[in-house]
């Protein structure tokens, strides 16, 4: 690939081209338009997808190729945002050299042709994070990564755009699926109980607290358990998982030598009429309130950083803190169907997060 | 006193009043006015006495005025004007007051501000009603939340009155010769919140009960023995208001005398840099979208219970009111550098008994309102206090900060 881009003439045209599109309006999507065309996936509906996607998903990459490129602070020049900045230009390439979509052949050539493109991008989230840690590092240590707000900004806009692109691609993907679930829409499922996702994924935080502190609190769960609402169950999973993991983790830390009993985390899901609101509580001994502000920027973590410079392969091992990207990433998952993500702590005695999911499904996408 | 105005004096009151509007405000920080409230000394009430004599008359001569300028014909409300004739009067009793020289000067200019606060008793009703006044008059199409203009004027103006009525409350009382151990003027120096929660708490119950017939039991957590220095008036006010709302979101919500309602809880939780406050309720929330005009004035849910005929006493508080009371809880709680937030889980109060084994009653809370309190009892946090309390409000080239006062003397 690099050679490729050595050859100028070809690296011009590519980047009048990836220019051209990046320039062009982007086209948002709301959760209900995804319910209702993707609940009919005929033939002729599986095409229209596929047309969409392939004017639209070159648009939305390069808009995030140019940025890539023009990064404060020469952070467009580590290495890991080079090699990321490579996957988005591979891809843009493989979609504008993509013929014209005519018949189902080609339809299936092009699912198959987006499918690929999402794997490819699978560890961007990783790779950006190691590229601002080596930019932390080249930095005087003086500036705080929060007060390096342009690039702040840049990455709420870069990770929202990557949310909408997965989106997208994983819902056209999943409308090929010949046995799907019941009551399935792609990534949505239109009866998604919350309490049973929030059960699932304080389960899973739960086990990675064992497996680092061999002990875990409890976390109880109150609502209505028969209460369901059309949502994507993988959104949901990940941001109650992050913010359990937190709570836990602040709880386990604060009663390690305690004689007390660790109280237990509580989850509220309450449904009302605009939103779902999911609270999760937790007595941990709370942020001071100065600290807040921090706790939503990238690279901020009290954890020992667990970056390595091998993100090559699967992100494996989670670990109960990490690189700093749970909380900002979560509240962008949250934000993506019209919700939010609010932190509100008690210092001395503990945090409360508020998880709140439009439950009207009418909000276009967020468009970057 | 209008006819007063009307004379050849008015002009120059007008030019003196422009003049001292232009001048630079000194901020005073709880940690200071504890520190020199401590030592009442006759020298100490002469400094004070002559530092108000030059700063009471410009906060004064400032929201003067801004009230002959506000938009929308606010400036011409009957209300709004008695109101400016308030801020006018006061300005001349102070700044037509003798340069104090001994004591004896100094008790006269005590009685002169204590008067001062007494006719502006009711400049919050007052206030309210004028803008009701102009809410009546404007086209029905423009909400109040969307007049931004005003909502800043009346947080700087209020803000402005709280400083005002703390500095002639502080001096005042040094006065007294019997203060309360450990008091300080308005400032007790180890004021225990779960006291004051509790008798706002009553407080509050007492009014619910009155209008309802019933009220929800509040159930307190926290240390009984924590104490930091604070004005117990402005946490009671802003934690009275709180339950006041809460109690009426349950009461309302659990109409239902043969449910059982759930508790209202407060915990109290001492943090390094604030005290915090939080206030829960099941009363069923307030929905994302309507959140925002909880904080701007004249927002209620209830019938509008003002009448215009607001010269006797603030007599009866009732469970819901002109809608100032959120934003005003706010302007206390910011006051010495903290904070008022309300955050709110729509919907939750519906209270589902189920026979699942998993869950537990839910007699747990839902929070709707949080109350962080800086603690300026130590050194360090109130320096940080001070650097990063700075909150400034623009109106044209004034602005008006919190930081150490340099008492200019002389």
């Amino acid at each position: 690939m690099a050679a490729k881009k050595a050859s100028e003439g070809f690296a011009k045209v590519v980047a009048d081209e990836v220019q051209r599109w990046g320039s062009m309006k982007q086209t948002g999507v709301s959760l209900r338009y995804m319910m209702e065309f993707g609940s009919r996936p005929t033939e002729r509906n599986l095409m229209r997808s596929a047309q969409f996607l392939h004017k639209e998903l070159p648009i939305r990459i390069a808009r995030r190729a140019i940025e890539l490129q023009s990064l404060p602070f020469g952070l467009s020049e580590k290495s890991a945002v080079l090699k990321v900045r490579d996957w988005y230009l591979d891809s843009f390439h493989d979609l504008r050299s993509f013929p014209e979509i005519k018949d189902k052949d080609e339809e299936l050539a092009f699912t198959q042709m987006i499918k690929m493109i999402k794997v490819r991008h699978n560890n961007v989230v990783p790779a950006m994070a190691l590229g601002v840690q080596q930019l932390k590092k080249d930095l005087s240590p003086s500036i705080v990564p929060k007060d390096l707000e342009e690039i702040h900004e840049f990455l709420d806009r870069f990770y929202m755009s990557r949310i909408g692109i997965r989106m997208l691609i994983g819902q056209h993907v999943a409308l090929h699926d010949p046995n799907p679930e019941p009551g399935c829409v792609g990534q949505i499922n239109t009866e998604m109980s919350p309490m049973l996702v929030a059960h699932a994924a304080s389960e899973d935080a739960r086990s990675i607290c064992f497996r680092e502190y061999a002990s875990a609190p409890e976390v109880n769960i109150y609502g209505d358990p028969n209460f369901t609402f059309p949502y994507v169950p993988s959104h949901l999973h990940l941001m109650v998982f992050e913010l359990v993991k937190n709570s836990l983790r602040a709880v386990q830390e604060r009663f390690v030598d305690s004689d007390k009993d660790a109280p237990p985390v509580r989850i509220i899901v309450a449904d009302g009429i605009e939103d779902v609101t999911i609270k999760i509580s937790d007595e941990g001994g709370g942020i001071p309130r100065s600290g807040l502000p921090k706790i939503f920027t990238y690279l901020y973590s009290t954890a020992k950083n667990p970056l390595e410079e091998n993100y090559e392969g699967v992100h494996e091992g989670v670990t109960m803190a990490g690189y700093g990207f749970g909380l900002p990433i979560s509240r962008l998952y949250a934000r993506y169907f019209g919700g939010d993500l609010q932190i509100i702590s008690m210092e001395g005695y503990g945090t409360d997060a508020y998880l709140h999911l439009s439950r009207l499904g009418d909000s276009q996408e967020p468009l970057p | 006193m209008a006819v007063k105005k009307a004379s050849v004096d008015f002009v120059k009151v007008a030019d003196e009043v422009q003049r001292w509007g232009e001048m630079k405000q000194t901020g005073v920080s709880l940690k200071y006015m504890m520190e020199f409230g401590s030592r009442p000394t006759e020298r100490n009430l002469l400094l004070s006495a002559q530092f108000l004599h030059k700063e009471l008359p410009i906060r004064i001569a400032r929201r003067a005025i801004e009230l002959e300028n506000l938009p929308f014909g606010l400036s011409e409300k009957p209300a709004v004007l008695k109101v400016r004739d308030w801020y006018l009067d006061s300005f001349c009793d102070v700044h037509s007051f003798a340069k104090i020289k001994d004591m004896h000067d100094e008790l006269a200019f005590t009685e002169m501000i204590k008067m001062i606060k007494v006719r502006h008793n009711h400049v919050v009703p007052a206030m309210a009603l004028g803008v009701h006044q102009l809410k009546k008059d404007l086209s029905p199409s423009v909400v109040p939340e969307d007049l931004q203009e005003i909502h800043q004027f009346l947080d700087r103006f209020y803000m402005s009155r709280i400083g005002i009525r703390m500095l002639i409350g502080q001096h005042v009382a040094l006065h007294d010769p019997k203060p309360e151990p450990s008091c300080v003027g308005q400032i007790n120096t180890r004021m225990s919140p779960m006291q004051v929660a509790r008798a706002a708490s009553e407080d509050a119950r007492f009014i619910c009960l009155r209008e309802y017939g019933s009220a929800p039991e509040i159930n307190f957590y926290g240390d009984p023995d924590f104490t930091f220095p604070y004005v117990p008036q402005h946490l009671h006010l802003m934690v009275f208001e709180l339950v006041k709302n809460s109690l009426r979101a349950v009461q309302e919500r659990f109409s239902d005398p043969d449910k059982d309602v759930p508790p209202i809880r407060i915990i109290v939780a001492d943090g390094i840099e604030d005290v915090t406050i939080k206030i829960s309720d099941e009363g069923g929330g307030i929905a994302r979208s309507g959140l925002s005009k909880i904080f701007t004035y004249l927002y209620s849910t209830a019938k509008n219970p003002r009448d215009e005929n607001n010269s006797q006493e603030h007599e009866r508080v009732s469970m819901a009111g002109y809608g100032f009371g959120l934003p005003i809880s706010r302007l206390y709680g910011r006051y010495f550098g903290g904070d008022l937030q309300i955050i709110s889980t729509e919907g939750y109060g519906s209270y589902s008994r189920s026979d699942e084994k998993k869950k537990k009653s839910l007699r747990v809370f839902s929070n709707r309102n949080s109350n962080h309190l800086k603690r300026e009892a130590r050194g360090v946090v109130c320096s940080r206090a001070t650097t990063r309390r700075n909150l400034l409000w623009r109106k044209g080239n004034v602005s008006f900060s919190w930081h150490v006062p340099n008492l200019m003397l002389g």
